[in-house]
């Protein structure tokens, strides 16, 4: 095939255009960037009273609140029941983090392999996802009642094992997460493993590496950034938990369970102390910002690694 | 030198603003459900512009709306609507919210102003929170006017108990029956024993008459290889536990929440008599109460009395009673009631819940609303709700309805009515009203759980009680 044609000079067909009149052209941004104003407006607009009523004395019973400067950040870094509930909330989000890692990992190299379990177990992984925690813990909170739950009777713990005793309610919170969770983990990851590259597998296959040895210093560094972004959400989304949790325990017994979520809400709903509830959120919200600008700038660290741009 | 230029972004600088705004995004939805708006309404009360006779069409062509949460009470009136407005002209918009959303969205309405809502169904402890910021009505006026209110009305005739636990001054110290009347009550219920009738009578047995023999004859029912426990009540970390089994028992031990001293208020929850019954009763949910008490809400308890699990239920007379109506239970027709223990004194005085009716004072149809809760609140209305309600209606308000229609459906219900008469005449609300109401009976739920947990009873509600005077008196 021969081109005829003369670059830079194709005749245009069709209706005249019409010049697009200075006026609109300088208008044209502006329109364009409406949307994006309304969302942010819309999205800080409640963070911002947010943060604001933390300087109020705001609650149902002060229907006209006055600025108290420090008084509700003061007030509540003094109780002993805030650091109670932070402490829960980090170590709940460690573990939830790491038991959901652990095992996402696991079951993502297990699906790696092609066959038709693995095929249909991928299919099935996901349906704990597409309920919402709140109704897992209705859910599990049933399969965990000793008189009538399912659990009890199948493991042949009577009816006098107390899922939610001090000592347990923590881990069937997170039994119940990483239920939810670890299949996200597992999906996230499994999407990894099949981006990466067969050549190194192979040459290090012909090489006689062992399989331990492919996946510790082929296939693990090279997944990293994905069980890091894995990582991050699990642990900013469980640092904010508050669902299934609340379901199950209402964050006890006593406050055993009481998450800054759980905390958070008790204040403002319960209680109605709404600048308390602020408060709470607030620190929150500067705990998981903190945390997520450290684990963002560790991403961007392993991403350049894997791609050989750092050492 | 001033120097005016254009300022000079890196994209490191750009990217950790966009960071910051996506940690607010993250955030705010969070932190708005902190905010709840400044509402509270300085509305004048609306009963003086009603003038003239009464008449049931004086609002005819307005359109109400209220907001419910499904309940037997809500249930049974459902149908009768049409009869409302039928004799009124006033149409109702009725929103239902399931019962655990149902006063954060209620809260979330008042707070805002708005007046979404004419009416609304509330317990009498919320007025102690929705009353002194505004948000309600007060109904006396509108009580006391007979251009609104028909003359057949007899607010009388609503048992004195739910009449004063639905009035309060506001004041720190001031009994409930003084002030305004804030809500009108609909349908209540006393907090009682229900048991298993048909085990209790296989083995030859009668509910205890002491608190001591209650524990026992809990304790000796329970065979947790057969899955069976003495005495089901609530445990999970709420308010909600500690005003039904737990305030009445409390009560007839000659236990008090707080004394007023000069105007302030003091916890009692740590008296020498208060730490002994919370750790009898502990000691009750540990022995023969259900396995996961720390989780259990009413539903929990009536449901195991009805599976059979549970052969007594120490919660509302009006929770249990749906478990004896044929096809709702395992049980059903094998249940009874009885008093409860009374205390040393002999006397049976019992803790009450009611749902009652109330005006939003942000309402701009509050003559159209008031007709409303007053038909709802009515001796006829009410009548034909205890005869048709599908889950029943347990128990009615007045004492005309209860002696006449309501009688009549007890049949199947061995010891109910006894039950009934033998209680109500001390049955009231047994905590001293306070605004800080739901933050200090969580927090007491919360340090029952720690002593079931096995923390030592004295020292937690010494705590408690401390907490507890420095909140109710500062406000905090």
């Amino acid at each position: 095939m021969t081109l005829t044609a003369t670059p830079g000079k194709l005749e245009r067909t069709g209706p005249p255009v019409r010049a697009v009149p200075p006026w609109r052209r300088k208008l044209r941004p502006y329109v364009l960037s409406l949307p994006a104003v309304f969302l942010i407006v819309g999205i800080l607009y409640p963070f911002g009273l947010g943060v604001y009523y933390v300087f109020l004395n705001y609650a149902a019973q002060v229907p006209r609140p006055v600025l108290i400067g420090l008084a509700n950040l003061t007030g509540v870094l003094s109780d002993a029941a805030f650091w109670n509930s932070a402490g829960f909330t980090v170590l709940y989000a460690v573990l939830a983090t790491v038991i959901e890692t652990v095992l996402g990992v696991g079951i993502a190299l297990l699906l790696n392999r092609s066959s038709l379990i693995g095929r249909v177990l991928e299919r099935v992984l996901i349906l704990p996802l597409m309920i919402a925690p709140v109704i897992a813990g209705v859910i599990w909170g049933l399969m965990f009642n000793p008189q009538f739950g399912v659990l009890n009777y199948v493991l042949g713990l009577g009816s006098t094992f107390d899922w939610f005793s001090e000592s347990r309610a923590m881990w069937s919170a997170l039994l119940v997460d990483a239920w939810i969770f670890t299949p996200f983990v597992a999906v996230l990851v499994l999407a990894g493993i099949r981006s990466l590259p067969r050549e190194p597998f192979e040459a290090s296959e012909v090489d006689g590496a062992s399989w331990f040895t492919m996946f510790r210093r082929l296939m693990l560094p090279m997944i990293w950034p994905y069980i890091l972004v894995a990582v991050i959400f699990r642990f900013m989304d469980s640092l904010k938990v508050f669902d299934h949790v609340f379901v199950l325990t209402a964050g006890g017994p006593g406050d055993a369970t009481r998450t800054l979520q759980i905390g958070a809400y008790q204040n403002s709903i319960i209680t109605f102390k709404y600048s308390i509830g602020s408060t709470y959120m607030f620190l929150l919200w500067v705990i998981v910002f903190l945390t997520a600008r450290y684990l963002v700038g560790v991403l961007g660290k392993a991403q350049r690694r894997a791609a050989g741009t750092e050492a | 030198m001033i120097r005016n230029r254009t300022p000079e972004y890196a994209r490191r600088d750009v990217l950790r603003m966009l960071g910051v705004g996506g940690a607010a995004v993250a955030s705010a939805s969070a932190l708005s459900a902190c905010g709840l708006g400044t509402g509270g309404s300085s509305a004048s009360n609306g009963a003086n512009e009603v003038t003239g006779s009464f008449d049931w069409k004086k609002a005819a062509g307005t359109e109400i709306s209220i907001l419910q949460t499904p309940h037997p009470y809500q249930v049974a009136f459902q149908p009768l609507l049409a009869e409302f407005t039928e004799l009124t002209g006033i149409t109702v918009k009725a929103d239902l919210v399931a019962e655990a959303d149902y006063f954060t969205r209620l809260n979330t309405e008042l707070a805002s102003g708005a007046g979404n809502y004419d009416a609304f169904m509330t317990g009498a402890y919320f007025i102690w929170t929705y009353g002194p910021p505004g948000w309600m009505e007060d109904l006396r006026p509108w009580i006391d006017n007979p251009a609104a209110t028909a003359g057949e009305y007899d607010f009388e005739d609503i048992y004195e108990g739910l009449r004063t636990s639905t009035a309060w001054d506001f004041q720190v110290g001031s009994p409930l029956g003084t002030g305004g009347q804030w809500a009108i009550p609909w349908g209540f219920e006393t907090n009682v024993i229900a048991y298993n009738k048909a085990e209790f009578d296989r083995r030859g047995i009668r509910p205890a008459e002491t608190f001591d023999n209650l524990i026992q004859l809990a304790t000796d029912l329970t065979d947790r290889s057969q899955n069976r426990y003495g005495i089901a009540f609530r445990g999970s970390r709420s308010w909600a536990t500690i005003h039904p089994g737990f305030m009445t028992q409390f009560t007839r031990q000659g236990c008090v929440d707080y004394v007023n001293e000069g105007g302030k208020l003091t916890a009692q929850m740590n008296s020498a008599k208060a730490v002994e019954f919370t750790q009898k009763w502990v000691n009750l949910a540990k022995a023969a109460g259900p396995t996961s008490w720390t989780t259990y809400e009413y539903p929990d308890c009536t449901g195991d009395l009805g599976a059979g699990t549970a052969m007594m239920c120490y919660d509302a007379d009006s929770a249990t009673y749906p478990q004896n109506k044929q096809g709702n239970s395992a049980q059903a027709g094998n249940l009874a009631w009885h008093p409860g223990p009374p205390g040393p004194d002999g006397k049976y005085g019992t803790n009450l819940w009611t749902w009652s009716l109330a005006m939003s004072s942000a309402s701009k149809k509050k003559l159209a609303a008031w007709l409303f809760i007053q038909w709802a609140t009515g001796k006829e209305a009410q009548a034909k709700a205890v005869q048709t309600g599908k889950l029943g209606f347990a128990d009615p308000t007045r004492k005309s309805v209860f002696d006449g229609t309501f009688k009549s459906t007890l049949g199947g219900f061995p010891g109910y009515q006894e039950t009934f008469e033998k209680v109500i005449d001390s049955t009231s609300i047994k905590f001293t009203p306070q605004t800080q109401f739901f933050d200090t009976t969580e927090q007491w739920a919360a340090a029952l759980q720690d002593i079931y947990s096995g923390q030592e009873a004295k020292g937690r509600l010494d705590a408690l009680a401390a907490a507890s005077t420095t909140s109710v008196n500062e406000g905090r």
